[in-house]
């Protein structure tokens, strides 16, 4: 499996090309082209901690708590696909190599199907930053790992301490701890200052960063949109 | 006529010397700057049905004319949108189809009219309804996100939504991926995001994008505020 990120920075798609019998894990609407002699099967990942079940299945999607996942296969040498995020930005590769990184839900793209995706982690709390839809998937093994970013992506080496907005990361390493605690001394300073809530990393491990926090590029531009009925 | 493109991928911009006299087209709305020497006219370009036509294609009825009058001058076009933009030259051996929103500018000599899609463009849901770029001359089409380019030799699926324009040479095809029909895994198809792709085959280019308007908008969606009901 060979990948190249095309259009960077702001643009980006990545374009993988597979060989007969391999097979990619994606993001489901994250197909924008690809060669023909490959298989499509869709299966889903519970989003957040809770039952199965088919009816729960069901209620699940319609409530929009599902992962829907992709699996791609090729059926003979020489075939692509490019995948693009929904937002203005970047692509980046992570190679796992016996270790585990937490990816925020929307930026996970793609990874080898190696790879164990769990979306119902819930080490950083879900209702609690990021609004509605934030969940995290925990991607575990070795293998290639696709993420995006809204806006540039950067990763920062945490060896020690490091603070991060919520809405500001990307993905971690589990190597490190965190915790989730208040930007400023006081809960009013820390929302005033519009830092509602940070992510402290202690320890040795890579932090994905991204430049802009779509929650907020979403409030700015709330009030200036008509409302909606529901 | 020379022209140049500048700032691709993420803000395209198009620079057309015209010579004295010579008049060029776009889309109402797309002019940047020009020399003061430019007539700008706003018309029912071809006459009523092409217009009628024109706007089934979902494009504008009217199309603004720039006439360089009495010696030379320089024009510059951008699309409303964040993107790419590109230039064909048309020869009159091959046309060029172009999605919805994606034309731009042409030079005289080339037609732009739509093409009905039949049930094709109907079933899609993407407004796979297209305009056909026609004659000889240039033609400037534009995206949302950046133009890449997929030389078909072997057959292609593309996304319907990151169509932007392919040339007539290609046979093509509104479908589900393969996994996906009804029958064989009914949860790709209404699960998978991915169901309607259009199938590409013979020789030719097409030419998609890598970011999508419709997505985006769903997107934005949910920072709508909610109408209180009274």
């Amino acid at each position: 499996m060979q990948y190249e990120i095309l259009a960077r920075p702001a643009s980006s798609v990545v374009k993988v090309s597979m060989n007969q019998g391999e097979h990619l894990t994606c993001e489901v609407g994250a197909m924008v082209a690809m060669s023909t002699r490959m298989t499509v099967e869709t299966t889903t990942q519970k989003k957040g901690a809770s039952g199965g079940g088919i009816m729960k299945g069901l209620k699940r999607l319609f409530a929009g708590e599902s992962l829907f996942i992709n699996h791609f296969t090729a059926q003979s040498d020489g075939q692509y696909i490019i995948l693009g995020p929904t937002m203005m930005g970047d692509v980046v590769h992570h190679r796992l190599d016996n270790a585990t990184l937490i990816v925020q839900g929307g930026s996970w793209l793609a990874s080898d199907p190696d790879i164990e995706i769990d979306a119902s982690f819930q080490g950083l709390g879900k209702a609690f930053f990021s609004g509605e839809g934030a969940f995290w998937v925990k991607c575990s093994g070795s293998g290639d790992l696709f993420m995006n970013s809204f806006g540039a992506i950067y990763p920062v080496e945490v060896d020690g301490d490091y603070i991060v907005d919520t809405g500001h990361i990307v993905a971690f390493e589990d190597t490190l701890n965190f915790n989730v605690q208040k930007a400023g001394a006081s809960w009013i300073g820390s929302f005033l200052g519009g830092e509602g809530l940070v992510c402290r990393f202690q320890g040795k491990g890579i932090v994905y960063c991204q430049s802009h926090n779509p929650s907020s590029f979403g409030s700015s531009l709330g009030p200036s949109l008509k409302p909606r009925q529901s | 006529m020379s022209f140049t493109i500048t700032q691709r991928p993420d803000f395209a911009l198009v620079t057309v010397q015209l010579q004295s006299g010579q008049t060029y087209h776009s889309e109402p709305g797309a002019m940047a700057t020009m020399s003061p020497n430019i007539e700008l006219k706003a018309s029912l370009k071809g006459g009523l049905m092409s217009s009628i036509s024109r706007g089934l294609g979902g494009e504008s009825l009217i199309i603004s004319s720039y006439t360089s009058k009495g010696g030379e001058g320089e024009i510059t076009f951008a699309a409303g949108q964040p993107g790419d933009a590109l230039h064909y030259a048309l020869d009159g051996s091959t046309d060029i189809y172009l999605q919805r929103g994606a034309y731009l500018a042409n030079s005289e000599g080339v037609e732009i009219t739509s093409k009905w899609q039949g049930m094709r463009g109907f079933f899609s849901g993407e407004g796979l309804i297209l305009l056909k770029a026609h004659g000889n001359g240039d033609l400037f089409f534009n995206s949302y996100g950046a133009i890449i380019e997929l030389d078909v030799e072997d057959d292609v699926y593309v996304d319907t939504g990151f169509i932007v324009a392919f040339e007539s040479t290609l046979n093509y095809q509104v479908t589900t991926l393969p996994g996906a029909r009804p029958g064989t895994n009914w949860k790709s198809l209404f699960l998978g995001g991915e169901g309607l792709v259009c199938r590409f085959s013979g020789r030719g280019k097409v030419w998609i994008q890598t970011r999508q308007i419709a997505t985006y908008l769903n997107w934005v969606h949910r920072y709508r505020p909610v109408q209180k009901s009274n």
